[in-house]
């Protein structure tokens, strides 16, 4: 019990909560009653939107490098955990390569994809949603972008959970993470070696070639690129799926409005981001003393930006408490802010609304399977099975 | 009406270019450029979207 106390205690239970819940937004109103929420020896919650907006803004004042989370890496990740102005350096690199121009040439081929995923269970009239969809669909879209096999999949998905969700006591957990890293390093390395001798039309050699003021990436960077690649772009996207998808399975009016009117697609892609919040926080590492609405906190202090907070904060934006897809404007923060915007967010908003678009167009109308009880995982809110139902599709 | 940009505060959430296409477009990074300071009065409405849909307030109409 002594064991199980201790555990409980080592991540704030509110910001469990705000990943767990089948309702986040009653978590997330109860947080927001306190703009900072000190959690002694931990953390500091940031919950209202305009503090959480400032806390991203002033990248300078609230570090990531700073924060010494343990993924497993022995390197910083790039260019998430580099500050500024090194962390420009990188960006100017990457934000090219994932910019909406950019992203909108793989449409076609995450049709096709979704199209594929979805007829392997259109006939049966059941799907394990996470299994069967929510899973492979970022992790075949990653895959093909960098231009590796299919068959490295089952390698991506091990090393992925093991850093993002490994099981055990803390003690176990490093092992996993460290094991986890070696096997990152280890692949990547392999691959640029390949990639160095035969260059690809793919995006890693895209940044292997990549210059700034004249000078090439290291290999080494190249790896610290494609490991966060590996653990940010995957996950949170199978996290978005399966939040959207379990709500629209127990809200029929919603769904029917996208499957009535697709032109509604991208505004309920932002909506749905904002509602569930799939990265309910980020954390943070004050570098110099600091206030945040009147709360003194020291430098050093370990902060978490709530974001599920502050995406539903309708004091700061009214008429936020309510669901409404086809909301606009819409100025969340579900891919974070200020210069960590999350690289990735335009391939995400392309998953996400084709998934919507041609799942729906295949099979509109769907449930929860009978006897079903959601289980949101913690951190990052996703589900670990998503069992549905609907009349089979020939 | 005009639109003003403060370009250090765009970080690229592209937002303001998807929806209002005809004022703002996108730089190479994904960042946005004000195509037309003053905006048509058939273009006001998507251009005040654009800008209310900045998460970072890098867009600010002003009224003449």
């Amino acid at each position: 019990m002594a064991a199980e106390d201790a555990e409980a205690t080592a991540v704030p239970s509110a910001v469990i909560d705000l990943a767990t819940s089948n309702d986040p937004r009653a978590v997330a109103r109860e947080l927001r009653e306190n703009p900072v929420v000190q959690i002694p020896d931990l953390f500091s919650l940031v919950t209202r939107r305009h503090d959480v907006e400032d806390a991203l803004r002033q990248s300078s004042v609230f570090s990531w490098s700073a924060v010494g989370m343990d993924l497993g890496n022995i390197r910083p990740l790039i260019p998430l955990q580099i500050d500024p102005p090194k962390h420009v350096k990188y960006r100017r690199i990457l934000d090219p390569l994932f910019a909406p121009k950019r992203v909108a040439r793989l449409e076609a081929d995450v049709v096709k994809l979704v199209g594929e995923l979805v007829s392997k269970f259109a006939a049966r009239g059941s799907c394990d949603f996470h299994e069967e969809f929510a899973v492979p669909l970022p992790c075949t879209v990653f895959l093909r972008l960098l231009g590796l096999p299919y068959s490295d999949m089952g390698t991506f998905m091990w090393i992925k959970d093991d850093i993002i969700r490994p099981p055990g006591d803390d003690a176990e957990q490093a092992r996993r993470r460290r094991k986890a890293g070696d096997a990152v390093y280890e692949y990547f390395g392999k691959v640029l070696e390949e990639r160095r001798a035969a260059p690809t039309d793919d995006l890693l050699s895209d940044i292997i070639n990549s210059e700034v003021e004249g000078e090439r990436l290291t290999d080494e960077e190249v790896m610290d690129i494609s490991y966060l690649f590996l653990i940010a772009g995957l996950d949170t996207v199978t996290d978005s799926l399966d939040c959207f998808f379990a709500l629209l399975a127990q809200e029929p009016e919603h769904r029917r409005l996208i499957v009535e009117d697709e032109s509604l697609i991208p505004s309920a892609v932002e909506e749905l981001l904002r509602w569930e919040s799939p990265v309910p926080a980020v954390p943070r590492r004050t570098l110099e003393d600091i206030e945040i609405a009147g709360c003194p906190i020291p430098a050093g202090e370990a902060v978490m930006l709530l974001i599920g907070c502050a995406n539903t904060d309708h004091d700061a934006l009214p008429g936020l408490e309510n669901l409404d897809l086809t909301r606009n404007p819409n100025p969340h923060l579900a891919f974070g802010g200020g210069v960590h915007r999350c690289l990735g967010s335009h391939l995400a908003r392309l998953e996400l609304r084709v998934a919507l678009r041609e799942f729906h167009r295949l099979i509109p109308n769907y449930e929860l399977a009978p006897g079903t009880e959601l289980e949101y995982t913690p951190g990052l809110r996703s589900l670990h099975t998503l069992p549905l139902v609907f009349d089979p599709v020939s | 009406m005009r639109v003003r940009l403060d370009a250090d505060a765009c970080q690229g959430h592209g937002r303001c270019y998807t929806l209002a296409p005809a004022v703002f477009d996108t730089d190479d990074l994904g960042h946005c450029v004000v195509l037309t300071e003053e905006v048509a009065p058939e273009h006001e409405a998507a251009a005040r979207l654009g800008v209310d849909n900045c998460p970072e307030k890098a867009l600010v109409v002003i009224e003449d």
